[in-house]
């Protein structure tokens, strides 16, 4: 048993040799396939990683702007809940406005009416009342309305001469008015009581349809007349007491 | 009985005797290198591994654990040396079952010469690790006294590796060739057995020692710990 040094130094060469044969085909590719298979699963475990930061930012994203978009629907809802309260406050003024517009013209109206009604029924009393009288006078005494009319106006001149004088100053002539035209003989009577206490006064008959019945004399500043006016306002008087009266006696009825 | 296969004369190349030492050696050197290559010629990183490349993975990240669990840090470059070192001694071992074949480990030249590649591998790395001064001061350390003791223990250990290889599987083969002469059918194969079993325990103790011999030499030298104030 001895030490052959040749082969010592070959064997050193072939150690080396396969040193450089096992890196070249062992070591590095197992090596370099084990850094590569774990780059690649560090890769994507960084990935993974970045996948599910990404995930969860986008899941904040999400709840942020869920959050964003609640807040906005509660904004939302409220300025709708407000401009519809507003809109309503604005249509409820426009309808009391217009109610309140529709009220006036139709009370306009209703007054219209019933001063239209007011006046007609204030026309139909008087022509009532003119010839309940009319036909009561001529029944009763044989006399004509008008007549009495004039002879009693003759009375009332006769009564005021000082005061008519006074206001009547130069006046040179009597206008009198009548709603119809007068009948020749009041005509005539009129005027000769006229010119008992005015003996040169002049004249002039004239009729006015807008006149209340009755007779006016005209004589410069005085005036002296007599129409159912008066009359037929005491006769609006006594209807609207008999139907108050009517109506409280009825609500009386009611209560019981 | 011829103990050696140095003595053995394969055949001549250009007049140069081969003998089976190194003839082995060859064999063992191709079945290395053609398995890695055949086993590692498809290794792409988008191929899934196969159980010959996952078997190799294993074993090379085997030795890098057990060299990174002795060095306490990861080295390529001895990686590839000590690696080498055991996948041969292993793979030389193993192949005694073959009939015929004989272990080049069994010839004292194959185990000096791994010896002295450990020898010289020891001061190529600690030279290459620390510097060439840094090196050298080791060898006076912990005093400059201690340089022919150190010199002696750098020699010792490698002479000591060679005797320990090649006493171990020696000794195998020759008491091997003992019993097979006394019982012929019986013996051989146990012994064979315990061949393999102390050829692999060999392989990685002779591995590991070099490891343990290159890591030394490659270690950085000991920080001294700063002192702290104490109030």
């Amino acid at each position: 048993m001895s030490i052959d040094w040749i082969t010592v130094a070959a064997q050193i060469a072939n150690f080396l040799v396969l040193v450089w044969l096992l890196k070249r085909f062992l070591y590095r590719p197992i090596l370099d396939g084990i850094d590569a298979r774990e780059a690649e699963i560090k890769e994507r475990m960084q990935e993974a990683v970045d996948a599910k930061e990404q995930a969860q930012a986008v899941e904040q994203s999400y709840h942020e702007k869920a959050q964003a978009l609640n807040v906005a629907q509660a904004d939302l809802t409220e300025t709708i809940r407000k401009t519809a309260e507003e809109q309503r406050n604005v249509l409820l003024a426009e309808a009391q406005q217009k109610m309140e517009r529709d009220h006036a013209i139709w009370q306009a109206h209703l007054d219209d009416e019933a001063r239209k009604y007011t006046a007609k029924m204030h026309r139909a009393g008087a022509e009532a009342l003119l010839a309940l009288t009319r036909k009561a006078l001529l029944d009763l005494a044989d006399e004509t309305l008008e007549g009495r009319m004039g002879h009693h106006l003759a009375g009332k001149i006769t009564a005021m001469e000082p005061e008519l004088r006074r206001a009547a100053g130069q006046a040179a002539e009597a206008v009198v008015t009548s709603h119809e035209d007068l009948p020749a003989t009041v005509q005539k009577d009129l005027t000769r009581d006229l010119r008992a206490v005015f003996p040169q006064i002049a004249v002039r008959f004239e009729s006015d349809d807008t006149q209340a019945p009755g007779l006016v004399v005209r004589m410069g500043g005085a005036q002296v007349a007599w129409t159912v006016e008066s009359y037929i306002d005491e006769l609006d008087a006594l209807i609207e007491g008999q139907l108050a009266l009517g109506s409280d006696t009825q609500g009386h009825q009611n209560v019981r | 009985m011829n103990l050696s296969p140095d003595q053995v004369i394969m055949f001549q190349i250009w007049d140069i005797p081969i003998n089976a030492t190194i003839f082995y050696t060859w064999i063992v050197m191709a079945v290395l290198s053609v398995g890695a290559i055949l086993i590692t010629r498809n290794l792409r990183p988008d191929v899934p591994p196969n159980r010959w490349r996952t078997t190799l993975e294993v074993i090379v990240q085997g030795i890098q654990g057990q060299i990174e669990e002795v060095a306490g840090r990861p080295n390529r470059q001895l990686l590839y040396y000590a690696g080498t070192l055991f996948l041969f001694v292993a793979m030389s071992n193993l192949m005694l079952v073959i009939p015929g074949f004989e272990p080049p480990t069994a010839s004292l030249s194959t185990t000096t010469a791994l010896a002295l590649s450990v020898l010289i591998a020891v001061p190529l790395f600690g030279i290459t690790s620390r510097g060439l001064g840094g090196y050298l001061k080791t060898y006076i350390q912990p005093s400059f006294i201690m340089l022919p003791f150190n010199i002696i223990s750098e020699f010792s250990r490698g002479i000591s590796l060679a005797i320990r290889l090649y006493g171990n599987i020696m000794s195998g083969a020759v008491i091997a060739a003992i019993l097979l002469s006394v019982a012929p059918f019986f013996f051989p194969v146990v012994m064979d057995v315990l061949g393999l079993l102390t050829g692999m325990i060999q392989a990685y103790i002779f591995a590991i020692l070099a490891t343990v011999y290159i890591s030394s030499a490659t270690a950085p030298p000991p920080q001294s710990q700063p002192e702290r104030d104490i109030t």
